[in-house]
C-alpha cells in the first residue's frame, strides 16, 4: 500500500457519501436521473473503497488520517478491525437502503432534501465507525443526530414533528452527557487514540471515583442512542418516519452508533481490566438484561407492525450491550456478531413492513391475515427475519445467541441463560403469531389501500430487491458462519486482537 | 478648605436629586432632566477635585478640566439626541 | 501604528464625508469597508509576528496621553468587527431594492465601527467612557432607523445607556480622585482595597453590566434589538454588547485589588446563572421570532459572564479562552441568526415564530443558516460554540465546580430548545406560510456565510488559542 492511500483512504470513505450528499442538496426536484446516479455512484464508490480497506486491514495495514482539531485531541479517522466491522455493515446496508428509498419515495416531494440528509447520515455513521479517539467519536455522534433529525421529521405531519422533538430532546441530552464524560476523561487522561485494553489503567489507583463518574456519563450518553432502559422513549415514537428511515435508524445508523460506542468505551477506552476492577460492569449488565426482557414484553402488547419491531429493537440491541458487559471473549464475539446480524435481520423486517404498508396499506398486525399468498417473496423475507430474531438455527440470529449463551456460561453467570431463554420465548410469542397470520390466517376484509406497482411482481422491484438481498445475507451468514468471510470469523479476529494483551 | 467640602457636598446633593428624579419619574422628559442633573453632579465633583491641589498651593489639575469639557460636550449632545427622539415620539400619530 | 490608526480614522472620516456627499455614501462605504479588511488582517499578522504593541497618542507624556495597546485579543476583535461590518453592509446593499434602509445607515454604521475599534484599542479609563458613550448613541440612532415603532424602545435604550455611562463616569472620577491616573496599565496593581475603590468599582461594574445587558439589567435589550432593522440587530447583538464586556474584563483582571475578586466573582456568576436560565426560558416562550433571537443574546452573554466570573476565582487559562471564544463565536453566530431571521421575516411577512412554518421548504437557505448558527449557540461540535464550551467544561472539571456543570447542562438544553423550536416548525409541511415574493438568494447566502465561518472556527482552534495566549 502506498503511503498516501494509508492516510487518505479513511477520509475518502467518509467523503464518498458526504460529497454526493452535498451535491444532491443543490439539485432541483425534477433532476431524478442525476440524483439517482449520484446516489448510486456514492454507494458503489464507498463499497469499493471499503473493500480495499478491508483487504488492507486484514493484511495488517495501518490506515490513519489526522487533522488538528482541539488542543490535545486531533480529529482522527483510523481503521481497525472493529471499525471495519461497522463500516462494512453500514455501507452494505446503505446500498440496500438507498435502492429501497429510491423506490419508496418515487414521486414524493422534497426528495433532494431527503437524499441529501440520507447521505450525510451515512457519512456521519461511517465517520463514527472510523473515529480514532473519543473527541472524534463525539463529533460524529452529534453530527449523526443532526443528520437524522430532518429524516425523522421528513413527512412534516404533526405526529412526525412531535416525534422529532422527542428524538432531539433525548439525543441532544445524550450528546451533552457524552460531551461531559469526554471532557472529564480528556482532563484526566488526555484524548489518546483508542487502544485495545484501554488507556486509563495508570489512573486506576488515584482517580477511581472520577473514572466511575466518567464511565457513567459516557454510558448514559451512549445509552440514549442504544435505547437502553430508561432512555429508550424516543425510539417507538420515531416510527412515524418513512420506512427507509426507520430501517436506517434501527439497523445501520443511530441505534447501532450507541451500541458501537459502548463497545468502544468498554474495550478501547477503559479496558476490561479497569471495568472489572471498578465493578462497573454489573450495573450495565443488569440494565441490559432488564432492557432485553422489558423490550420484548412491551413488544408483545403492540398492535402496530412497526411499533412491535421498534420495541423488538430495544430488546435486541441490548444483547450487544449485555455481551460487552460480560467482559469475556466468547460473549464479546457474540456481541459483535450480533451487531451485524441484528442489523441485517432488523433491516429486512423493516423493509418488509414498509412493503406491506406501501403496497397494500397494511399497518396493523391483524390486517396481515393471508398476506403470504398476495406477497410471497416479501413474506418469506419477513418470516426468515423473524425466525432469525427468535434465534432458530439456520438463520443468523442463532449464531449470535449461541455465542452469547456460551459467553454467559464462560464467566459463570448461569442466570443469564435464563434471561436468554425467557427473552427467546417472548420473541417467539410476539413474532410467531405474526408469521402464523401471514401464512395461515384467513383474510377477512379487503386490503386497506392496495396499489399496483408492477404487472408481474408483487410490488415495485426496487422495494422487493432489498429485502430479498438482505434475506439472502441472513441465510448466508447463518449457513456459512464458519467460513473466513463471515462476520463471525471477523468478530473472532477482533476479539483476538482486543483480548490479546491479556495473555 | 470649607468651600472644598461645600462643593463636594453640592455635587453629592445633585447626584442624589438626580437619582431620585430618575427613580420617581415615569415621564420621559423628567428622566432626561434627571440624567442631566446627575451629569451635572459628576462634573461638579470632578471640578472640585481639580480644585484640590489649590488648597496646598499648587496649580489646579488641568487634566480634570479637560475631562469635564469633554464630558460636557458628550452630555450636551446626548441630551439633544434624547430630546429629539422624545420630540419625534410625541409628534408620532397615535 | 498606522494600521491601528487607519482602522479607527478611516471609518470616522468616511462617516463625515458621507454627511457632506450623501449621494456618494454607498460607494464610499463599500470602498472603506472592503479596504479595512486586508488592513485588519495584516495588523493581526503583524501583531502575531512581532508581539504586543502600544502607543501614546499624540506623543504626549504617559500621564497625559491616551494609551492604545494591541495584543492578540484586540486584533482579533478588530478583525471580527471589520468582517461583520462588511458582511452586514453587503446584506443591506443586497436588499436595497426591496426594503431600503434610510440613507443615515451608512454614516452611522461607520461611526459605530470607528467607536468600536477605538474601544478595542484604548487602555484609558476616560477615553473608554467616550467610546462607550459614542457607541451607545450611535447604536440608538441605528435602532430608530426602522421607523416610528422603534422610537419608544430606542428612547428607553438611550436612557438606560446614558445612566450606565454616568455610573461608569462617576466610578472613573472616584478612581482619579484617589490616584490621579487614568491609564489602565499604570493603574494595574496600584488599587488598594479601600471603600472608595469599592464604591468606584461597583459603580463602574454596574454601568458596564447594564450596557452589556447582563441579567437582571438586560431589560432594555430584547425590545431594542427586536425592533431595530435586522441588519442593525445583527450589529448590535454581535458587536455592541461585547464592548462593555471587554472593559469589564480589563477592569477586573488588571485593575481590581485581589481582595475584591471573590465578591465580584459571586456577583458575576449569579448574574450569569440568571441570564442563562431566564434568558433561555424567555426565548422559549416569546411569540416573536426576533425577540427569540434577542433573548438568546441575553442567555448567551451569560456564558461569557460565567467564564469571566471563573477567571476571577480561579486563574485558569481555560476560562480566559472560554470567555473570548464565546464572544467571538457568538458574534458570528448571532449575526447569521439575525440576518437569517430578518430575511425570513421580510420574505414571509411573518413576525411570529409560528408563522415560520414550512420555512425549510420555502426558504431552505435562510433556514439552514439559522440552524447552522443555532448549532454553534447550542455548542454542537465542531462549531466555535463547541470550542468555547469545551474550554469551559475543562475548566469547570478542573476546578471541580459540579453545581456549575449542572447549570451549564441545563442552559445548553434550554438553548437547544429555543433553536429547535424554530427548526422543527420549519419542517412542518401541513400549512407552510407562503412567501410574499420569490425569495432572494444573495441575502440568504450572506446570512449563511458567518454561520459557516463559525463552524470553521473549531478547526483553527490552535491558532486562535495562540492568539489569545492561552494553552489548554
Amino acid at each position: 500500500m502506498q503511503a498516501w492511500s494509508l492516510e487518505f483512504l479513511p477520509l475518502l470513505i467518509v467523503l464518498s457519501s458526504l460529497l454526493p450528499g452535498l451535491l444532491i442538496f443543490t439539485l432541483k426536484e425534477q433532476q431524478v436521473a442525476l440524483r439517482t446516479s449520484l446516489n448510486l455512484l456514492g454507494v458503489v464508490l464507498k463499497l469499493v473503497l471499503v473493500y480495499v480497506m478491508w483487504q488492507g486491514v486484514k493484511a495488517g495495514d495501518n490506515y490513519e488520517f489526522r487533522l488538528a482539531f482541539l488542543p490535545g485531541a486531533d480529529l482522527i479517522l483510523h481503521a481497525d478491525a472493529l471499525s471495519l466491522l461497522f463500516v462494512v455493515l453500514s455501507s452494505v446496508l446503505w446500498l440496500a437502503t438507498t435502492i429501497y428509498a429510491i423506490g419508496y419515495l418515487e414521486n414524493s416531494p422534497l426528495r433532494s432534501r431527503f437524499f441529501g440528509y440520507f447521505s450525510l447520515c451515512v457519512s456521519a455513521t461511517v465517520g463514527l465507525a472510523l473515529a480514532g479517539n473519543l473527541v472524534s467519536f463525539l463529533l460524529f455522534y452529534e453530527l449523526l443526530t443532526l443528520a437524522t433529525f430532518p429524516l425523522v421529521v421528513h413527512r412534516g405531519t404533526p405526529q412526525s414533528l412531535a416525534a422529532g422533538r422527542r428524538y432531539l430532546a433525548y439525543t441532544l441530552s445524550g450528546g451533552l452527557l457524552l460531551m461531559l464524560g469526554v471532557s472529564l476523561l480528556h482532563l484526566l487522561a488526555g484524548s489518546p487514540d483508542f487502544t485495545p485494553g484501554g488507556y486509563v489503567l495508570p489512573l486506576l489507583a488515584t482517580e477511581g471515583a472520577l473514572l466511575k463518574v466518567a464511565f457513567a456519563l459516557l454510558i448514559a450518553g451512549l445509552g440514549v442512542k442504544a435505547a437502553l432502559f430508561p432512555l429508550h422513549g424516543w425510539l417507538p415514537q420515531a416510527m412515524v418516519a418513512p420506512a427507509p428511515v426507520s430501517a436506517l435508524l434501527h439497523a445501520v445508523a443511530v441505534v447501532k452508533a450507541g451500541a458501537f460506542g459502548i463497545v468502544r468505551v468498554v474495550y478501547d477506552v477503559f479496558g476490561v481490566e479497569v471495568v472489572s476492577s471498578l465493578d462497573l460492569a454489573w450495573p450495565l449488565l443488569f440494565l441490559a438484561a432488564f432492557t432485553i426482557l422489558f423490550g420484548s414484553w412491551c413488544a408483545l402488547a403492540q398492535q402496530d407492525i412497526k411499533k412491535r419491531l421498534a420495541y423488538s429493537t430495544i430488546s435486541q440491541v441490548s444483547y450487544i450491550t449485555l455481551g460487552v458487559a460480560l467482559l469475556g471473549p466468547l460473549a464479546a464475539v457474540g456481541a459483535l456478531v450480533h451487531l451485524v446480524h441484528q442489523g441485517v435481520m432488523k433491516i429486512t423486517l423493516f423493509f418488509c413492513a414498509g412493503n406491506y404498508a406501501e403496497t397494500l396499506g397494511i399497518h396493523k398486525i391483524r390486517e396481515l391475515n393471508g398476506v403470504g399468498r398476495r406477497m410471497p417473496l416479501t413474506s418469506v423475507a419477513f418470516t426468515l427475519g423473524a425466525l432469525g430474531m427468535i434465534g432458530i438455527p439456520p438463520a443468523a440470529g442463532f449464531i449470535s445467541k449461541w455465542y452469547l449463551g456460551l459467553g454467559a456460561a464462560e464467566v459463570a453467570q448461569p442466570w443469564l441463560i435464563l434471561v436468554f431463554v425467557l427473552s427467546g420465548l417472548l420473541n417467539a410469542c410476539y413474532f410467531l403469531p405474526v408469521v402464523y397470520r401471514i401464512w395461515f390466517g384467513v383474510q377477512y376484509s379487503a386490503w386497506p389501500a392496495p396499489q399496483r406497482f408492477s404487472q408481474r411482481l408483487e410490488t415495485h422491484w426496487m422495494l422487493l430487491v432489498p429485502p430479498v438481498f438482505t434475506m439472502l445475507l441472513i441465510l448466508l451468514m447463518g449457513l456459512f458462519a464458519s467460513t473466513e468471510l463471515s462476520p463471525l470469523s471477523w468478530s473472532e479476529l477482533i476479539v483476538e486482537r482486543e483480548f490479546s494483551f491479556d495473555d | 478648605m470649607l468651600s472644598f467640602y461645600l462643593y463636594l457636598a453640592t455635587a453629592a446633593l445633585l447626584l442624589g436629586v438626580g437619582s431620585l428624579g430618575l427613580w420617581r419619574g415615569p415621564e420621559l422628559l423628567r428622566r432626561i432632566l434627571a440624567l442631566n442633573v446627575i451629569g451635572a453632579g459628576i462634573f461638579m465633583l470632578m471640578v472640585s477635585l481639580a480644585y484640590r491641589p489649590v488648597l496646598y498651593g499648587e496649580p489646579a489639575d488641568s487634566v480634570l478640566h479637560a475631562l469635564v469639557l469633554t464630558g460636557l460636550v458628550v452630555a450636551v449632545s446626548a441630551t439633544a439626541f434624547a430630546l429629539a427622539l422624545l420630540g419625534r415620539l410625541l409628534a408620532r400619530p397615535q | 501604528m498606522w494600521p491601528a490608526v487607519l482602522l479607527v480614522t478611516l471609518p470616522l472620516a468616511a462617516a463625515l464625508l458621507m454627511l457632506l456627499w450623501p449621494r456618494r455614501a454607498r460607494v464610499l462605504h463599500f470602498a472603506v469597508a472592503v479596504g479595512l479588511l486586508p488592513l485588519a488582517v495584516s495588523f493581526l499578522l503583524q501583531v502575531t509576528v512581532s508581539g504586543e504593541q502600544q502607543w501614546f497618542l499624540g506623543n504626549w507624556g504617559p500621564l497625559l496621553a491616551i494609551r492604545w495597546q494591541a495584543d492578540g485579543l484586540t486584533t482579533l476583535l478588530l478583525l471580527v468587527s471589520v468582517t461583520l461590518h462588511l458582511l452586514v453592509s453587503a446584506y443591506v446593499g443586497s436588499i436595497q431594492r426591496r426594503n431600503p434602509l434610510p440613507a443615515a445607515f451608512w454614516p452611522l454604521s461607520n461611526l459605530l465601527l470607528a467607536s468600536l475599534q477605538a474601544l478595542w484599542l484604548s487602555r484609558d479609563l476616560f477615553n473608554l467612557y467616550v467610546c462607550l458613550e459614542l457607541l451607545g448613541m450611535v447604536a440608538v440612532a441605528l435602532v430608530t432607523l426602522s421607523g416610528d415603532k422603534a422610537l419608544r424602545p430606542a428612547l428607553d435604550y438611550l436612557l438606560y445607556s446614558l445612566f450606565a455611562s454616568l455610573c461608569y463616569l462617576l466610578g472613573v472620577a472616584l478612581i482619579y480622585a484617589g490616584y490621579g491616573v487614568l491609564d489602565i496599565p499604570m493603574l494595574a496593581g496600584q488599587l488598594e482595597a479601600n471603600w472608595l475603590n469599592a464604591v468606584a468599582l461597583t459603580l463602574m461594574t454596574l454601568g458596564l453590566m447594564l450596557k452589556a445587558a447582563c441579567w437582571p439589567l438586560h431589560l432594555w435589550l430584547p425590545a431594542a434589538h427586536a425592533s431595530a432593522p435586522a441588519p442593525v440587530s445583527a450589529l448590535l447583538s454581535a458587536l455592541v454588547v461585547k464592548g462593555p464586556l471587554f472593559i469589564l474584563y480589563l477592569l477586573w483582571t488588571t485593575l481590581a485589588p485581589a481582595a475584591f475578586l471573590p465578591a465580584a466573582a459571586y456577583l458575576l456568576a449569579s448574574a450569569a446563572l440568571g441570564a442563562m436560565l431566564f434568558g433561555g426560558i424567555a426565548a422559549i416562550r416569546t411569540p416573536y421570532s426576533k425577540s427569540l433571537v434577542a433573548y438568546s443574546t441575553v442567555a448567551q452573554l451569560g456564558y461569557a459572564t460565567l467564564a469571566l466570573a471563573f477567571i476571577l476565582r480561579f486563574n485558569l487559562p481555560e476560562f480566559v479562552a472560554a470567555m473570548w471564544l464565546f464572544v467571538l463565536s457568538h458574534a458570528l453566530a448571532k449575526a447569521a441568526c439575525f440576518l437569517a431571521i430578518g430575511e425570513l421575516q421580510h420574505t414571509l411577512g411573518a413576525r411570529q415564530v409560528e408563522q415560520l412554518k414550512g420555512a425549510s421548504q420555502t426558504m431552505p437557505l435562510a433556514m439552514f443558516a439559522f440552524a447552522v448558527a443555532g448549532g454553534s449557540l447550542i455548542g454542537l461540535p465542531p462549531s466555535g460554540g463547541f470550542l468555547a464550551k469545551w474550554a469551559l467544561l475543562l475548566g469547570l472539571w478542573q476546578s471541580q465546580q459540579f453545581f456549575w456543570l449542572l447549570a451549564l447542562v441545563v442552559a445548553t438544553l434550554l438553548s437547544a430548545a429555543y433553536v429547535f423550536r424554530v427548526v422543527v416548525l420549519a419542517f412542518d409541511r401541513a400549512a407552510p406560510t407562503a412567501p410574499d415574493f420569490s425569495p432572494q438568494r444573495l441575502p440568504q447566502y450572506l446570512a449563511l456565510l458567518p454561520a459557516l465561518l463559525v463552524w470553521v472556527m473549531a478547526v483553527f482552534s490552535l491558532p486562535l488559542l495562540t492568539l489569545l495566549k492561552q494553552e489548554l
